[in-house]
């Protein structure tokens, strides 16, 4: 599979060479990563609070809701979107059922993105995305969106809407809690595709003027669910 | 036309890439006499540069400094281990089912993508940006053999489209504004004219989501590589960065081989510090961690993910002279900092790196006799090395290249007289009193000769050289020089007691 490349070996050995190696030298452990300085949230912080001033600082649209209120709460957003023609993807929900039907209720199609095999193509033309999250950062407000079997790489970030939906109790303090999960030594494999999300998309290129939703969705709403 | 001049009428990228040895002088002049230029990359700057202080205060407090230790520690002891954790990356991306493939030259990397894109017939590439695909001129390459590329960073976009080339390792257009954008997107594009930046940015999109929907290759660069899961990281505010490694059906990642970390909580500490370093923003809009192609039971994704690491020039800085110049996480800090290139700009610099890094680094990477100016275009008052987030010390390092250039001899004859006899004065308190005597009655003597002696100032000896002799001559092209007044400081310093 090497297209006209080195071979590893002679390009390994360059590199040994400058570091004066005659063979790859296994090091100590890499530097401890001192919590003091690096954490900026622990688990003694408010963290619905924290998370959610956060996300609103770095431009995302922040509500606290209890699970009751889901439902309807998320279909009144899409109603006021005028969204018709969507893309799901929260079935670890408990509400998931109810929600879906409320949403078809309410005249709005869901797109089946699981059927078929252009996944990815359908949800250029939706209106929003509709997603439950794998975890949230309180440090930053920040949401983790990963692809699985039940979420396309696409939910968060092709629809110009997006509005994703996080239980209180998936907020993680800081990034380094969220990775000290992928530490584990049995070796089970990280998703394919991890996305941090903070904001909506953003640039500054054209004359330092912030615009909003140049790829990516210019609007997320985030639904947090203190009870949950 | 001299090397000089020449290198005015280059356009698009060729402004990178200059006849060389480049002669830095004639951009300089042109960007110096550029009002508008100055006034743009001025304020741009200094406003990141502020908001980095602020932020990073505001975030680490007194940790600041000890933060960014632990991120120099971090890079440092990759690079210093570079031989295992470049094996255990190989290793964990292979298992992940990437493609890794090794490039010793920008040309290597080159044949490697665009063999892939003719394999797999490929015919449309969105890009996101990456420094080391304008080392290796990529995009030609891939045009060359008939692969429309299109680059989707939105300032690359416009670059792209207006035949221009980048300025700024972070914020590529900075050069430009919002009428240039106008222009070219009412030439290129046909759309109607306007200089709103919302609804220019709204154009561009909607030009950009087709692309994206029909391409088959992805190419994307990352900001960093994750040797024990074998992942490849890829942090961009516009979701760009996203798209390209979400949508085609091939994905190549081409990666220098700094960009390694050991470990997830290591990627953190730079996450931490790299959007705040870059824009004084608390971190990036869009961190994508990818490890491997699509999966078996996902539904979407790219079926092949490659992975070029390329070397193009970095063995040869990772010797332990000068291994620590590798550290640089490309946040663009050093370039806001510095008050050369907040004056000059990006091109002055004539290649791909510009600020004080790319005067580190491309004479390294080219060669010191090829771009002799640009370790001289620091004025080394240490801004970049106070704003690393990774303590690369700059200065220190410019000055060893200044050294080398002495010993080298690649240093002009006439320049090396007159700083001898000036080292040599400096030396014995005689000589330097006598040289400064000499000193002074010259300048005075021309300061009188020219009729601007005494002008202005309660120093009524005092005038004004806007021409001063020798190698000062280039220092009074743009600014006048005072003359020495009556008192010296040594006369101060013997009165005060
Ligand atoms: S040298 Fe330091 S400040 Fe400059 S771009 Fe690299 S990491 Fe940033």
């Amino acid at each position: 599979m090497t297209e006209h490349g080195e071979q590893r070996e002679v390009f390994l050995g360059r590199v040994r060479a400058a570091l004066g190696h005659t063979q790859t030298i296994v090091p100590d452990e890499p530097p401890a990563v001192d919590e003091a300085l690096v954490r900026l949230a622990t688990h003694d912080d408010d963290l619905i609070t924290m998370f959610c001033d956060r996300a609103a600082s770095v431009g995302m649209h922040v509500d606290r809701i209890t699970a009751d209120e889901l439902v309807d709460q998320i279909v009144a957003k899409l109603v006021e979107l005028d969204a018709k023609w969507i893309v799901v993807g929260f079935d670890s929900l408990d509400q998931a059922d109810a929600l879906n039907n409320a949403i078809e209720a309410a005249d709005i199609q869901i797109v089946n993105w699981l059927a078929g095999g252009a996944t990815m193509d359908v949800q250029f033309d939706t209106d929003v995305g509709v997603t439950d999250v794998h975890a949230a950062l309180a440090e930053t407000g920040s949401l983790i969106c990963n692809v699985d079997a039940k979420h396309s790489r696409g939910l968060s970030l092709i629809p110009p809407v997006h509005i994703a939906i996080v239980g209180a109790r998936q907020i993680l303090p800081d990034m380094l809690d969220y990775f000290a999960t992928q530490h584990d030594a049995t070796g089970i494999a990280l998703p394919s595709s991890q996305a941090i999300i903070s904001g909506p998309s953003k640039t500054a290129d054209i004359e330092g003027q912030l615009v909003t939703g140049v790829h990516g969705p210019g609007k997320v709403f985030v639904y947090v669910v203190e009870d949950v | 036309m001299s090397a000089s001049t020449t290198s005015l009428t280059l356009k698009g990228h060729d402004i990178l890439f200059p006849p060389l040895p480049y002669d830095m002088h004639a951009r300089a002049d042109l960007a110096t006499g550029d009002d508008q230029l100055q006034r743009f990359i001025n304020n741009a700057t200094l406003s990141k540069d502020l908001q980095r202080r602020e932020v990073c205060a505001q975030t680490f407090g007194d940790n600041y400094d000890a933060m960014r230790s632990l991120a120099a520690e971090i890079k440092q002891h990759t690079l210093d281990h570079l031989d295992h954790y470049l094996e255990q990356f190989v290793d964990a991306a292979t298992g992940t089912g990437a493609h890794v493939h090794f490039a010793a030259t920008a040309q290597q990397a080159n044949e490697i993508c665009v063999g892939i894109a003719k394999r797999e017939k490929l015919t449309q590439c969105v890009k996101s940006k990456s420094m080391v695909t304008e080392e290796m001129r990529l995009v030609p390459a891939l045009v060359k053999v008939g692969v429309e590329v299109v680059e989707t960073d939105l300032g690359e976009f416009i670059i792209q489209i207006d035949d221009d080339a980048p300025s700024h390792i972070v914020a590529p257009m900075i050069h430009k504004d919002r009428t240039a954008v106008a222009r070219a997107f009412e030439r290129e594009l046909g759309s109607p004219y306007t200089e709103n930046p919302q609804e220019l940015t709204q154009i561009a999109r909607n030009h950009l989501r087709e692309k994206y929907r029909t391409a088959d290759l992805g190419i994307c660069g990352a900001n960093f590589l994750v040797a024990r899961t074998g992942s490849a990281v890829i942090c961009t505010n516009e979701g760009n960065g996203r798209l390209c490694t979400s949508v085609p059906r091939v994905q190549v990642a081409i990666v220098g081989i700094e960009k390694l970390v050991p470990d997830m909580n290591h990627l953190a500490v730079l996450l931490k510090l790299l959007a705040r370093s870059s824009l004084g923003q608390p971190i990036t809009v869009y961190n994508h961690i990818m490890t491997g192609p699509k999966r078996k039971h996902e539904l979407d994704g790219p079926e092949q993910m490659h992975i070029i690491l390329v070397d193009n020039g970095r063995t040869e800085i990772l010797r332990e002279e000068t291994r620590e110049m590798l550290r640089c996480i490309r946040c663009g800090a050093c370039l806001n900092a510095c008050p050369v290139y907040r004056k000059l700009g990006g091109h002055a610099y004539g290649a791909v790196y510009s600020g004080p890094i790319g005067a580190l680094i491309t004479p390294m990477f080219k060669g010191l006799d090829k771009y002799p100016d640009l370790p001289h275009a620091s004025s080394l008052c240490g801004a970049c090395y106070e704003a690393c987030p990774v303590k690369i010390n700059i200065p220190k390092y410019l000055i060893q290249l200044r050294a080398q250039m002495v010993r080298r001899r690649i240093t002009k004859w006439p320049d090396r007289l007159f700083y001898g006899l000036w080292g040599m004065s400096l030396r014995h308190p005689a000589t330097y009193r006598f040289g400064g005597w000499v000193q002074k009655q010259m300048f005075r003597a021309k300061a009188r000769a020219a009729g601007t002696a005494g002008r202005g100032d309660r120093y009524t000896d005092r005038g004004w050289l806007s021409k001063a002799p020798g190698p000062l001559a280039g220092w009074t092209r743009a600014r006048d020089l005072p003359t020495p007044p009556s008192n010296s400081f040594r006369y101060w310093w013997k009165m005060r007691s």
